[in-house]
């Protein structure tokens, strides 16, 4: 009976890129939600902030002019272009 | 604790290739091909425990509802599936120089060519259904099915392919199996289902983490 | 439960009449599949008349929850009170009465088209029908509420329910293909065994988790 050593070979090579296939995916998922995670916090922050800003501004206003400024904040969840911090220090 | 599991599973697969490389014998009738065994007759043993113990999260799930029970019930089925998906491949490299047939219809095969189908459908299930909660639920019934289903498919597989042959269940030549050849096998056994179960409980907490980031 | 689906089913007709134009139309499949050649059609005959029950048990068992689906009903069987078993016990009566009217046919064209010789094997026959078609409606009926509310509903009820059918098909096919050339009932017992052991099991599971699918 020959040996048929690359059969061998194929076998445990095809097994090692499975399995390590599949930690690999694990690995690379984990990471993807720890990134996802870290900015979704800050930007939720940035949103109330945005909003504290809105209410601020619009205190003694009448109801139209806020209702006509409310989509866009909403719709751009980030703060107020006063509120940014300068590009340049 | 998983990470400690990681590294056990690590040293257990070297020591799994030192026993089935080094210490094992050339077999005789059969050449240094058998040495596929050692990978593909304890992927088999590691991918029916994943699904028992799918089987008893499922059962867990719907009498208790913990969401940690349904995590566990799909990590095992997934994990379940690679391993039989690694059999059934090792297998056809391993039939293809000694059958000289990448397949055949033999019983062993057939049953579990469908219960990997089986559990492709479990998984697919889980996919197809949008509600969280519901997912699990189904995904647990189908589950508790599947499982329970395997001995019938085994039988009746079985009976199909040799009927009115005396049944041999166990492998041809297993009670003449040398005790090297059967020590590499288990030693195999045991880095195989540390290595599963290092999968399952990585897949578990990322499913977890999954749930954390959507909701 | 069984009652007003079978009334609405009598009322609409419907499936039932889909599903006879198609064992209908199977027929002619299988015969131009397979050529004029009647020994290799005798020899394959089993398979046909179960793959022919098991597809059209399919198209039935696949709208069992389609009327609730599209006249929005689901929520009131969600709401319906007492015990949810008893919807799949009426759902699967339905279902069975369904599949016995359309296999009663096609066994009966079968028997004409080709030539096959009941004989005295009828009653040993009608009990493997009857047990594989207990097996295939009660794992059905469970897999077609779960399927429901599932995306690509159509595909995936098969894709579920084939692979899981796999023993009883296997089981009703050789005690078929034993029965029609004439062997004893005693031949097949290991089978029929078979067969009523798969049924316990997809039973029970459906009588015990219908409630936890019917939850929401």
């Amino acid at each position: 009976m020959p040996d048929n050593w690359t059969y061998v070979a194929a076998a445990y090579a095809l097994a090692a890129v499975v399995f390590g296939a599949y930690w690999l995916r694990l690995g690379r998922r984990e990471r993807e939600l720890a990134t996802l995670a870290a900015p979704r916090g800050n930007r939720g922050a940035a949103r109330t902030e945005a909003g504290a800003v809105r209410t601020d501004s619009n205190a003694g206003r009448p109801d139209h002019t806020s209702r006509s400024q409310a989509p866009s904040t909403t719709a751009h969840p980030r703060p107020e272009p006063a509120s940014r911090p300068p590009l340049q220090p | 604790m998983t990470t400690l599991l990681g590294w056990l599973s690590g040293l257990g697969l070297v020591a799994g290739l030192v026993m089935g490389f080094g210490v094992a014998p050339r077999e005789v009738t059969q050449g240094n091909v058998q040495r596929i065994m050692y990978l593909h007759v304890p992927a088999v043993w590691v991918a029916y425990l994943a699904f028992m113990a799918g089987f008893v999260a499922s059962i867990a799930y719907l009498a208790r509802r913990r969401p940690g029970a349904d995590r566990l019930a799909h990590a095992a089925c997934e994990v379940g599936t690679l391993f039989l998906g690694v059999n059934i491949a090792t297998g056809a490299i391993w039939g293809k120089p000694t059958w000289g047939t990448w397949w055949t219809w033999d019983a062993r095969l057939t049953s579990v060519a469908v219960v990997f189908v089986m559990f492709l459908a479990y998984l697919l299930l889980r996919g197809a259904i949008d509600d969280h909660d519901r997912a699990g639920r189904y995904a647990a019934v189908l589950g508790i099915v599947a499982t329970l289903n395997i001995p019938l498919v085994h039988f009746s597989v079985y009976w199909w392919r040799t009927l009115h042959q005396p049944p041999s269940l166990l492998k041809p030549g297993s009670s003449t199996m040398p005790s090297v050849i059967l020590t590499a096998l288990l030693v195999n056994f045991a880095a195989l289902a540390l290595l599963g179960a290092y999968f399952i409980a990585r897949r578990a907490r990322l499913l977890a983490a999954e749930e954390e980031a959507l909701a | 439960m069984a009652w007003k689906d079978l009334l609405v089913e009598r009322r609409s007709k419907e499936t039932l009449n889909a599903l006879l134009f198609f064992s209908l139309a199977l027929l002619f499949v299988f015969q131009f599949a397979l050529g004029p050649d009647r020994e290799r059609l005798a020899a394959v005959l089993p398979g046909l008349l179960w793959l022919g029950f098991i597809l059209s048990g399919v198209l039935g068992l696949g709208r069992a929850f389609l009327v609730e689906h599209q006249n929005d009903c689901w929520e009131a069987l969600l709401l319906t009170p007492g015990d949810k078993s008893a919807i799949y016990l009426g759902k699967l009566a339905g279902s069975l009465v369904l599949m016995a009217v359309v296999e009663t046919l096609m066994l009966a064209l079968f028997v004409v088209f080709f030539n096959v010789e009941l004989g005295g094997a009828l009653p040993g026959l009608a009990l493997v029908i009857a047990l594989g078609t207990i097996g295939i409606a009660a794992v059905g009926t469970l897999f077609a509420a779960m399927t429901a509310q599932a995306r690509a509903r159509e595909l995936l009820f098969p894709v579920l329910l084939l692979p899981v059918l796999v023993p009883v098909l296997l089981g009703t096919v050789k005690a078929t293909e034993a029965l029609l050339l004439h062997e004893p009932l005693a031949a097949v017992a290991h089978w029929l065994k078979l067969l009523a052991a798969a049924d316990v099991v997809y039973l029970a599971i459906g009588l015990l988790t219908f409630d936890v699918i019917l939850e929401g």
